[in-house]
């Protein structure tokens, strides 16, 4: 069992907890207003059935409700660290496509890369708080692999791929984060993250 | 049993026996009226619901039995109305059908649960018979769920399909004991305190948010107010004296669509006692007591001594 928390981590932890959770809120908003304008703009079927893409993070997980709050805050991490790298990606891609003909989406898409980037670095500062290793700090430098060139309808497709992905782990962030606020049934205290479902 | 559709024409022969052989026909016991013979053969056109009974042909000398059907008028089924929704997040889902007319026979109804490519089981509720519900392995997921719902019946099949997002259908239950009461000395306030609907599993990690409706019975007009947490809430500019009409509804706070409002529950907000007053002071009383009349939020205070509390 962790040594229980201290008092001043466990109100460090409950503050970062509900700023993320507007942050992520705030994001989610946002995603769900660019999804709109994209699937718009590229001219594709807002119903349309997306494959899973590769390199896309899924935020289908099952048992969700038994996860600690490591394993939580780990899984989110690798995901807006991946959903980093893909934005950056359609941001480059969509100036390539279209140059400065659609500037509004193009400063949505970097609104909601920024706020991906924050949110990533929020949860780093979480799992600090926790003195857990932040991972693949390492790798960060060089990023993950470049994904194959695609064409510009597979390109659309995986924009629409990552953009619902994103909305998606915008609410189960929510979520999580609101799972680690929870007192534990046992305290009633905020328990450590390796405890918390 | 043989089923036939509504308008239809049916012809029925006694069992083995020649088409010139003297016969009679019954239904439920009764005889049946020549008229409807086509030598031994019964004819019957255009049947009606009426006509569904049992129907028998007796050889004419010995009255052996040579013929006996069970006669079912009905009509093949219509495309059933599917409804899913998910009032216990994240729980699970169930869907619930019905068909949009009789069909007066028996109908066999089977639903298919697919997401992505996984099937997934539908668990019946004894009652009501025309549900089912399914438990979520999976969350947060941008699959799609497809529900197809086939109905038969021996006169024909039909069926529905359904394809939506895990979020879509989140939809809580109203917000249940909902209590409305007047605030001592406070004539312009009343206090409102509900509760998260039963079915809904886990309020602390899915809280829910609420949507306030309230007015005055003499009024039309709803007064609204949104509230991100809590279950209470203190209405601060309800017209003194005056009864009001009060609901609530609940929502996920981050996903799904509002619940159905609430029971409606009545309070008027608190009004001072009348005093004792001398014989003098009564007529003064009564004659400016009538002629007040109802007016708009007063912003200077309006003692309407003359009505009396509840009248």
């Amino acid at each position: 069992m962790a040594a229980a928390e201290s008092p001043s981590t466990a109100l460090r932890r409950r503050d970062l907890c509900s700023r993320g959770i507007r942050l992520a809120g705030k994001m989610r908003a946002d995603v769900v207003d660019l999804l709109d304008a994209y699937v718009e703009q590229q001219g594709l079927d807002a119903s349309a059935s997306v494959a899973a893409v590769e390199g896309v993070p899924l935020a289908a997980v099952e048992r969700w409700d038994e996860q600690t709050g490591t394993q939580r805050l780990l899984e989110n991490l690798a995901a807006y660290r991946a959903f980093r790298a893909l934005l950056a990606q359609m941001l480059e891609e969509q100036r390539e496509q279209l140059g400065e003909a659609d500037v509004g989406l193009g400063r949505a898409l970097a609104a909601v890369l920024l706020q991906v980037s924050a949110f990533a670095y929020h949860l780093e500062e979480l799992l600090r708080l926790e003195s857990r290793g932040i991972p693949g700090e390492e790798e960060e430098e060089d990023g993950p692999p470049p994904p194959p060139r695609l064409s510009l309808f597979e390109q659309k497709l995986r924009g629409l791929g990552v953009l619902r992905e994103l909305a998606q782990w915008a609410v189960r962030s929510v979520r999580d984060l609101r799972q680690l606020t929870k007192p534990s049934p046992a305290t009633g205290a905020a328990p450590g993250l390796a405890e918390s479902p | 049993i043989q089923y036939e559709r509504v308008g239809a024409d049916v012809t029925m022969k006694c069992g083995s026996m020649d088409w010139d052989a003297a016969v009679t026909w019954t239904v439920n016991g009764t005889d049946i009226d020549e008229s409807h013979l086509n030598g031994s053969y019964l004819v019957l056109k255009n049947v009606g619901l009426s006509q569904s009974g049992q129907y028998s042909c007796y050889e004419g000398s010995s009255w052996h039995l040579k013929y006996q059907t069970y006669l079912r008028v009905g009509t093949p089924p219509k495309e059933p109305v599917l409804m899913c929704r998910s009032n216990n997040y994240p729980k699970g889902f169930y869907c619930s059908w019905h068909l949009p007319t009789p069909t007066y026979i028996n109908n066999t109804f089977n639903i298919s649960v697919i997401h992505g490519t996984k099937d997934m089981v539908c668990e019946r509720d004894a009652i009501p018979k025309n549900r089912c519900h399914i438990r979520y392995l999976q969350l947060f997921s941008t699959v799609k769920y497809k529900v197809t719902l086939t109905v038969t019946n021996a006169l024909g099949k039909n069926f529905t399909t359904l394809t939506f997002d895990e979020f879509a259908i989140v939809k809580p239950d109203p917000p249940e004991s909902v209590v409305a009461k007047p605030v001592p000395n406070n004539p312009r306030r009343l206090e409102v305190s509900w509760q998260n609907p039963s079915s809904w599993p886990d309020p602390e990690s899915f809280p829910l948010k609420f949507f306030l409706r309230y007015r005055p019975l003499i009024l039309d007009q709803w007064q609204h107010v949104e509230l991100s947490d809590g279950t209470s809430h203190t209405i601060t500019d309800a017209y003194a004296g005056k009864e009001y009409i009060i609901q609530v509804a609940a929502k996920d706070s981050d996903i799904g669509t509002w619940s159905d409002w609430s029971v409606a529950v009545h309070a008027t907000p608190w009004t001072e006692e009348p005093k004792h007053l001398t014989t003098e002071a009564q007529i003064t009383e009564t004659t400016s007591a009538s002629t007040s009349s109802f007016m708009a939020p007063p912003t200077t205070k309006i003692c309407d001594k003359g009505a009396v509390v509840g009248s």
